[in-house]
């Protein structure tokens, strides 16, 4: 009995933790501005909930417009990661092509420090008029997208026994035929969760977004780190476009927690 | 196919179309690499190359860029500006991960047994990991502010006085703080999975001898979990270095808090001074690869990928 108290209590405050600057997030995009200022502990969580913080995020910002580019990018980029980097893994999970060496190649792209490609491709799409566009975006995510992608289906890959490839092969399937009607089918779960996670990634990506994007094509990213840096912050309304931002992501991780929960061990566990 | 068996069999010899080169036994491994191949070719080579240039070279935009051989270089490498960025990232990087894999290891042990609410508790964990770390930060630069910040309200409500939690001593904390939070449930989803797939045989086996719960815990446990805790390190250290979100979204590299990535920036994209911005990228780089490429060779081990 008294273990089972200490296991609660612990499990309690872990997730107290967890949560805690979440569930914030929701109440300060509720509170009036003087609430959300208010210097005492009377106010943290009684307050009279308002909604003005979202009819001035309508009204002030342009919150559609970066909801709608933010959804664009990230979908566009994540089907292109896709399409490159399932044919990719495939090869290096079944052929070990290039030994190891190339794979590493490719996921050292996710090591490199953002600016490393900001700068040239700063200068490159200045001169190609790609800066400020969803194009110049989409192509820097679904590079960065790309090496993570192929080594969450590496792994993924690598789990497909390759005893049913000779089976078809015996059966007189070609190569092309064995990955389109074999191997497709078995690593379709594993494909949604990849590009369950390119998707999120591309969505909560802010350097690049940042840096490449102004006006047209600004994410919601650029958006949020517009309301830093003025002089008087508007914290609830801030607050009000963060629950834009986070809530697509919290109900996938919701929904696809099992899934994703496999994603995230890289296929280095089994079961 | 069928031209394989003919060929085999009876020695025709067929012309074989382009596609069945491609699809060919030999061929179809590069077939389907070749776009990777392109767009590392693009996105990697061409950038890497341009940086290399401009790092010999004093450009600032305005006016055309001028050779100036390895004094980019020097001046960088001479620079405290440079040598502090670096100290504070490895600070990071290692407070970071040692929090986050005892922490992650802790839970897991906690939670790695039936409950009442166990997909409720792994669901509401998983949260953090999702969310735009942009936003969190900006969520915890509020929560955290000197007035009127929750946790400064509640330390006064228990008479414990208030901090400033982004002066010069405790601004890089409370940022370390920020990515620990976002990212202690990787750890814990990767070590309960770790967990989970332990062989039981090892342990019923040292029940009997009569081992201590603390002699098995470190003799077989984390012996076991090991290669785990290897791809958390590796993983994490690839993009604690990157760190950059929770710095713009708190003391934009004030109060001491300046890591590599965001020097490069300000350097790069504020200052407009493209050539020591391409040095200092191209050296962080360096240091990355040569970091990453020791991890992933542990990492590529403890998977079985090479021997």
């Amino acid at each position: 009995m008294r273990r089972r108290v200490w296991f609660w209590l612990a499990t309690a405050i872990a997730l107290a933790f967890f949560l805690f600057p979440i569930i914030w997030v929701f109440l300060t995009a509720i509170k009036s501005r003087a609430d959300a200022l208010h210097v005492g502990l009377d106010k943290l969580i009684t307050f009279s909930p308002t909604l003005i913080n979202y009819q001035e995020l309508f009204s002030h910002t342009p919150i559609v417009l970066e909801l709608r580019n933010t959804a664009i990018v990230a979908v566009a980029s994540t089907v292109l990661a896709m399409v490159v980097a399932l044919p990719a893994a495939y090869s290096f999970a079944r052929f070990n092509t290039g030994s190891g060496h190339l794979l590493f190649v490719t996921i050292s792209t996710r090591m490199f420090p953002g600016a490393v490609a900001a700068i040239p491709f700063f200068l490159t799409f200045k001169e190609l008029g790609l800066l400020d566009t969803h194009i110049g975006l989409i192509l820097l995510l679904f590079y960065f997208n790309m090496s993570f992608a192929t080594f969450l289906l590496f792994g993924f890959f690598r789990e497909i026994p390759e005893e049913l490839e000779h089976t078809a092969m015996v059966d007189g399937y070609g190569r092309f035929e064995i990955f389109r009607r074999i191997i497709f089918p078995l690593i379709k779960p594993g494909a949604a969760i990849t590009a369950v996670f390119c998707l999120v990634w591309a969505w909560n990506e802010f350097l690049f977004a940042f840096l490449f994007t102004n006006l047209n094509a600004r994410t919601t990213s650029v958006g949020l780190a517009a309301f830093w840096g003025t002089i008087e912050i508007e914290w609830g309304r801030m607050a009000a476009a963060m629950t834009f931002t986070i809530l697509p992501t919290l109900i996938i991780a919701w929904f696809m927690q099992r899934y994703i929960i496999r994603g995230l061990t890289f296929g280095a566990v089994k079961g | 196919m069928l031209a394989h068996i003919d060929e085999a069999v009876y020695g025709i010899q067929k012309r074989r179309t382009f596609w069945e080169v491609l699809t060919s036994e030999k061929y179809f491994k590069w077939t389907l690499i070749t776009p990777l191949l392109l767009t590392l070719l693009v996105f990697m080579l061409y950038p890497t190359f341009y940086s290399l240039y401009y790092s010999t070279t004093e450009y600032g935009l305005v006016k055309a860029p001028v050779f100036i051989g390895w004094d980019n270089y020097r001046y960088v490498l001479g620079s405290a500006m440079f040598w502090t960025a670096l100290g504070r990232t490895f600070k990071v990087l290692v407070i970071s991960i040692a929090v986050e894999l005892s922490l992650g290891l802790t839970l897991a042990l906690l939670w790695n047994r039936k409950f009442t609410g166990e997909n409720v508790t792994r669901g509401l964990c998983l949260l953090p990991l999702l969310i735009s770390p942009l936003a969190m930060s900006l969520m915890w630069n509020y929560i955290t502010q000197y007035d009127y910040g929750v946790i400064n309200l509640v330390l006064l409500g228990l008479h414990l006085g208030k901090v400033q939690w982004f002066d010069v001593r405790w601004a890089l904390y409370t940022i370390t703080f920020m990515s620990i939070w976002q990212w202690t449930p990787f750890s814990i989803f990767v070590f309960l999975a770790g967990l989970r797939g332990l062989p039981r045989d090892a342990f019923e086996a040292a029940k009997v001898d009569g081992a201590t719960p603390w002699y098995t815990f470190r003799r077989l446990t984390l012996p076991m979990l090991m290669p785990l805790a290897m791809i958390i390190v590796l993983l994490r250290t690839m993009w604690l270095i990157r760190l950059f979100d929770p710095l713009y979204g708190t003391t934009q590299g004030g109060s001491r808090t300046e890591l590599l990535d965001f020097l490069i920036y300000r350097i790069a994209f504020t200052f407009f001074d493209i050539g020591q911005g391409s040095t200092i990228a191209l050296i962080s780089l360096f240091l990355t690869i040569i970091l990453c490429a020791i991890l992933f060779r542990h990492l590529m081990k403890a998977m079985g990928v090479v021997k």
